[in-house]
């Protein structure tokens, strides 16, 4: 019920020592090599490490410079386009792009707009104009319709939503101009680092377990009962049901299921394994085949055999 | 705290009212998530420790996180705020990435409310410790206990009593003593320093010591010393989260953010006496009533052994590492 563990030390690790090391000289003469950037390898940077001469390249987001050196300042990938080097980190905020699927979080309720936490460096704004409104999609906005915004959405309400476009300051413009966008019930947030969803075909999963999953890139997932087929359709749209905050009857059996998801997706983001649907496919059934409680996916050893054996398929 | 959304707050009370009951992380009504502890984390303070609930097992990120710090200082008794036989400061605050939506006034109120619900159970004089004395009537120790809170994933009032306790047990506090300054014989105008071995013990041949004793000396270096007084008096906090009908343990914001009322109730088991209820706190909007309470705070008992029977053999693993094992490694090395 109650177990106490240390801190683990990650200096014992002893990969790091037993890896050949160079003189300091001899790696900076290695770094300062030009074909250092083309091969198709990824290079992984740690913070501090010299990447290349600073009097041949610029130096991008992620570097600095220190006399002649070009720095990295995180841990990530180093990129070249030409002449410029950046290092894309790996533990980062959610860097938008248009037409990115997000979930987000309201903060605030603004005139004409709401702002919205979607895990990047700035809120992202949902306009008015940008929403579904009832009676009708193709709809004029009128002032009363202003003034009962917090119908539609209130402060903590969860959405689901489509990066439009950005603002002069670089906050991203959200809109839920789909039928397939909107308000999230029935169901939980798993939040797991920005990196670890892959741009996918759909973000919308649904696992044959009864549970919809809906992957948002900048590291917000939803976990949630499967929404009935009828609910969809450009004729069915009842703003009553798009904007409830009403769940359905959800029975225990979903209910499981919705939390050993959210406990697989979390055991896949602690050992840092990115998310794709036919993984989380994979993943649930052997779960279900080895029949274990739930919870010991999180506290024991079970979650680490479970990646194992994934990373045997895949 | 955590904004959450109707909808959620709906699915988490309706999971865990449904049969059996569910949370989010599957875990069972009473159970823990893991806790990670290590003491010793501050090499400067004279005791300290750092408590993690629910961690992530392989990137450490996650869960909720609090430092401990104890550090003694003197004090001169009589004046300011300074207490004869020493006292106990404690104070908590809060690193604005715990609570990056909060304002710096609403987390202002949120550590004074975290320092008053610790300062009032572990400053109060009947857990004070013995050995917090320096000269009767004139010096004293004051200890300082600081808690730095580095993030909130729920159940942070747990997490900050089970750091208190932890740097309290590893707080040494240095051996002092007491000098007085006698006239030499024959020398009735030099003062000489000189220093008294007995001590506060005080000696059948000389009466006049116990008045006489004006300042004090460190034999040993300042972070040697003996144990603090009292570790069997520092209590254990435990967090009730009450949802009509049922209660459970160690929620996580969420969960926190969709139950009304919080009981927290401090305990501490004295191996050699019944259990001591050191205090209670109701928190949140909720209302309860006194039979409710009555029976919550048996159940709360029952829990609370459990996290103190777990701590202190932790905290004894603890001081077996650091010393014992410590010596052993460096004498392999």
């Amino acid at each position: 019920m109650l177990s106490f563990i240390s801190f683990s030390s990650q200096s014992t690790d002893s990969t790091y020592h037993r890896s050949a090391r160079h003189h300091p000289d001899v790696e900076d003469l290695m770094d300062v090599d030009d074909d250092d950037f083309s091969g198709s390898e990824p290079r992984l940077t740690c913070p501090g490490e010299t990447i290349t001469s600073s009097q041949a390249f610029m130096r991008g987001h992620g570097t600095y410079v220190d006399k002649e050196d070009v720095i990295a300042s995180v841990v990530g990938t180093v990129e070249r386009v030409n002449k410029l080097v950046t290092v894309r980190a790996i533990r980062t905020r959610y860097n938008p792009e248009v037409g990115d699927l997000v979930v987000g979080r309201i903060t605030e309720v603004q005139p004409r707009r709401w702002k919205v936490d979607a895990n990047s460096r700035q809120d992202a704004i949902l306009m008015l104009s940008s929403v579904n409104l009832p009676g009708g999609v193709q709809r004029r906005k009128l002032e009363s319709d202003e003034l009962q915004m917090r119908n539609f959405f209130e402060e903590g309400d969860l959405l689901v939503a489509e990066v439009q476009a950005f603002f002069s300051d670089g906050a991203m413009s959200l809109h839920t101009r789909s039928l397939k966008y909107g308000k999230l019930r029935n169901g939980q947030l798993v939040t797991v680092p920005p990196i670890l969803v892959r741009r996918l075909k759909s973000h919308f999963i649904s696992l044959p377990c009864g549970v919809d999953l809906i992957l948002g890139l900048n590291g917000y997932i939803w976990v949630s009962k499967q929404a009935k087929d009828s609910d969809q359709g450009e004729e069915g749209f009842d703003a009553e049901a798009v904007y409830s905050n009403q769940n359905d009857d959800i029975d225990s059996a979903t209910r499981a299921a919705i939390s050993r998801v959210s406990n697989i997706i979390r055991v896949f983001a602690d050992h840092f394994v990115p998310l794709t649907d036919t993984l989380l496919l994979e993943a649930y059934e052997w779960v279900i085949e080895q029949e274990g409680d739930a919870k010991r996916l999180l506290l024991g050893d079970t979650g680490d055999a479970l990646v194992a054996a994934m990373s045997l398929r895949c | 705290m955590a904004s959450i959304s109707k909808a959620e707050k709906a699915f988490i009370q309706s999971s865990l009212l449904s049969d059996p009951p569910l949370r989010a992380d599957s875990r069972g009504l009473i159970d823990f998530r893991t806790i990670a502890l290590e003491s010793g984390v501050a090499p400067i303070a004279n005791g300290s420790a750092r408590v993690s609930i629910g961690r992530n097992a392989q990137d450490g990120g996650g869960g909720t996180e609090v430092v401990a710090a104890a550090k003694l200082e003197v004090e001169s008794v009589g004046d300011g705020e300074g207490a004869d036989g020493g006292r106990v400061a404690c104070s908590v605050s809060c690193s604005p990435t715990a609570y990056p939506l909060l304002s710096p006034n609403a987390l202002d109120d949120l550590q004074h409310d975290m320092t008053s619900a610790l300062n009032a159970t572990l400053s109060h004089p009947t857990i004070r410790p013995t050995n917090l004395g320096i000269i009767p009537g004139k010096k004293s120790w004051l200890l300082n206990l600081d808690i730095i809170v580095f993030s909130d994933a729920g159940n942070i009032f747990d997490a900050i009593f089970m750091a208190a306790r932890a740097a309290l047990w590893d707080t040494k506090v240095p051996i002092t003593k007491s000098v007085q300054y006698r006239a030499k014989k024959g020398e009735t105008q030099a003062m000489d320093v000189d220093t008294d071995e007995t001590a506060l013990v005080g000696s059948a041949l000389d009466t006049r010591q116990a008045i006489q004793v004006a300042d004090f000396e460190l034999p040993d270096y300042w972070d040697e010393g003996e144990p603090l007084d009292g570790r069997q008096a520092w209590p254990v906090c435990l967090t009730l989260n009450l949802l009509p009908t049922l209660h459970f343990l160690d929620a996580t914001l969420q969960e926190e953010a969709s139950v009304p009322l919080k009981l927290l109730v401090f305990y501490s088991f004295p191996s050699d006496a019944t259990p001591l209820l050191r205090g209670m706190r109701l928190l949140g909007t909720g209302v309860s009533d006194l039979t409710q309470v009555k029976s919550l705070l048996k159940d709360g008992e029952k829990y609370a052994r459990n996290v103190w029977v777990a701590l202190e053999g932790k905290l004894k693993d603890e001081d077996f590492r650091r010393n014992q094992k410590a010596r052993e490694r460096f004498l392999n090395r």
